[in-house]
């Protein structure tokens, strides 16, 4: 077969169209790209859109974007020996992939270098409180910003000296106890409800007494000071009675005494009375003696 | 060319060559005007768009409308409803609160004063920024979960039992929103949080009617505290108005005092008056009217002057021994 010039102009299309597709690349947004050459990192790419590099270079895709890594839940000792059961989250990213690529390689491999460094920080963290300080209401101690920032830097510094990687926060995703604790906390639970419902009912009760003895001690109040009251009023009544009649009585006693003491005979003399009477009383005498009876 | 078809039917006229409409030179403007269709784009009312060009971000926030941009692949396109809430779950999985379950070891937090509590958190959020929320993380709602569930934990981690469980949830609400929001701008998610929400919070089952009691005990105290306002209210009207009584009886008996003695004073007045006018009449009438009423009715006995008395008669006739 002899070679025409429409071959060689198609031959020329196609190397022209494969060195074209050798240099032009496109980096997204989301990724790094490492320039290598026959295998020895050359430059680190970080701006997307269309880049060149050399046709016998190649290029290879880190994944740029912020990746959260969930370390499996582990016990710490407190300072004072007890265990806490912390979960812990680490946002990071390849920040150097160079140097990425060179240490670790993949993600997983740096989640497991990245969990040594955070449980090493957070193991020191945990032994330098007491258990009371770390879970306590009002005052927080181990969840203050300050510590976690500073625990990030130290994981990020070493992150990314030793693995290119950054680290952009190292937090604790929740606190517990281990299993074997929980029980006891469940009884000391029990006993603490226990405690509350019966000061309850006791508060009830003492509130109950107060409001009904304030009442009894209102009533009384109420009842007495009306009696004190009445009693003086039916002494002003007998008081005034008492006046009236004296100053009426007083005007002419003589009556009054004669008046008063046939009243009296009234009441004291009845059918049980046996009385012995003179024909030379006051009122026989004219039945003896007619009308020379009367004076 | 079989037989059977020649048989059947006769043969097709061969087409003229004029007449096809498939030439390679029209194929190829087919395929030109249709790849070149794909530079125009809508984004629906709903979405917005993030428009980039050999993987670079060229127009940020593409709004609804109809677009244009260069074809595939130089140019892509990435649509995102905006307005859209995601939910997510801290504390359990989306189906438990319809299967009415829980786990333990996901939802169990710790409170300040050493209680172990389950709680269960519904997260919605929406996009803000798309850039960010297409290319900042790898995976925006596990990163949305993580930064809730830290701030949930720090601040359910301070508290108390009773104020996790009744006064201080919307509180927690509140901060555990604004602190999450924080931090996710911190790592510019292109997230906004709209609410985070206690949709359970529960003791741990081993406690549960412990804790029930609790609650049974208050509304015991707060029965008998109402069942003493109740002895109160009904004691003290009553003994005002028995205070009333004794003051009205006390003021009726003053009253009816001072006019008896009037009363009295006044007849005796009018009759002193004639008295004195004629005393000794009077004093003589008084006397035997008097003597009318009374004498009848006791027993008499009338001796003269002179004789003497024999008291034994009087022994006979009346069961009283007579006075001396």
């Amino acid at each position: 077969m002899k070679l025409t010039k429409t071959h060689y102009r198609v031959a020329a299309g196609a190397g022209f169209l494969l060195l074209l597709w050798l240099t032009f690349f496109a980096v997204r947004e989301t990724e790094f790209v490492l320039i290598t050459q026959f295998g020895k990192p050359v430059r680190t790419v970080t701006s997307a859109g269309l880049q060149a590099k050399w046709f016998f270079q190649t290029a290879t895709y880190f994944d740029r974007r912020l990746r959260i890594y969930n370390p499996r839940p582990s016990e710490f000792l407190s300072r004072d020996k007890k265990n806490l059961l912390m979960e812990s989250y680490v946002a990071w990213r390849i920040e150097d992939p160079k140097r990425f690529v060179e240490t670790v390689g993949d993600a997983v491999a740096a989640e497991m270098r990245l969990h040594d460094i955070v449980w090493a920080g957070l193991s020191a963290l945990v032994g330098t409180h007491d258990f009371e300080s770390i879970v306590t209401v009002g005052a927080e101690k181990l969840h203050a910003q300050e510590i976690f920032d500073e625990l990030t830097q130290a994981t990020d510094r070493a992150a990314l000296a030793q693995y290119g990687l950054r680290v952009v926060d190292v937090r604790i995703k929740r606190l517990n106890l281990p299993e074997q604790n929980k029980q006891s906390v469940y009884a000391r639970m029990r006993a603490e409800r226990e405690r509350i419902a019966r000061q309850y009912r006791a508060e009830g009760e003492e509130q109950a007494l107060r409001i009904r003895a304030d009442a009894d001690r209102q009533r009384e109040e109420l009842l007495s000071a009306a009696y004190k009251e009445a009693e003086k009023t039916r002494g002003e009544g007998d008081a005034e009675s008492t006046r009236v009649y004296s100053q009426a009585y007083s005007r002419n006693p003589r009556f009054y005494k004669l008046l008063r003491t046939l009243e009296a005979y009234k009441k004291i003399l009845d059918d049980k009375t046996t009385a012995i009477l003179s024909t030379d009383s006051e009122l026989l005498k004219v039945l003896m003696r007619g009308e020379s009876g009367v004076q | 060319m079989n037989l059977l078809e020649t048989a059947a039917q006769p043969p097709e006229p061969p087409a003229p060559a004029g007449a096809r409409w498939w030439t390679p030179r029209r194929i190829a403007l087919g395929v030109l005007a249709l790849w070149l269709l794909t530079s125009i784009y809508m984004v629906p009312a709903d979405q917005q768009a993030v428009e980039t060009r050999f993987g670079a971000m060229i127009a940020p926030r593409v709004l609804p409308g109809l677009h244009i941009s260069l074809p595939w692949p130089i140019d892509r396109v990435t649509k995102l409803k905006v307005q859209q809430f995601q939910r997510l779950v801290v504390g359990g999985d989306i189906s438990d609160s319809v299967l009415g379950r829980t786990q333990p070891l996901v939802s169990q937090f710790l409170t300040g004063d050493q209680n172990i509590i389950y709680l269960r958190v519904v997260v919605q959020y929406s996009v803000g920024a798309p850039v960010d929320y297409l290319f900042q993380a790898q995976d925006v709602a596990r990163a949305t979960g993580a930064a809730v569930e830290a701030e949930l934990a720090r601040r359910v981690g301070r508290r108390s039992v009773d104020a996790v469980l009744t006064t201080e949830k919307a509180a927690i609400q509140e901060e555990v929103r604004g602190a999450a929001q924080q931090r996710l701008n911190d790592y510019r998610l292109g997230v906004r949080i709209s609410t985070v929400n206690i949709e359970s919070v529960a003791p741990p089952p081993e406690a549960a009617d412990a804790f029930r009691d609790v609650a049974s005990a208050r509304a015991d105290s707060s029965r008998i505290v109402n069942e003493a306002q109740g002895y109160s209210n009904d004691v003290i009207p009553k003994a005002r108005g028995e205070a009333q009584q004794l003051l009205e009886a006390a003021a009726a008996f003053k009253q009816r005092k001072i006019n008896e003695a009037l009363g009295d004073a006044a007849r005796f007045n009018q009759v002193a008056a004639e008295y004195a006018r004629a005393g000794e009449v009077n004093g003589r009438r008084l006397y035997l009217e008097t003597m009318e009423q009374v004498l009848p009715k006791i027993k008499k006995l009338i001796v003269d002057q002179s004789g003497n008395l024999d008291l034994t008669i009087i022994r006979k006739g009346a069961e009283p021994p007579a006075p001396k």
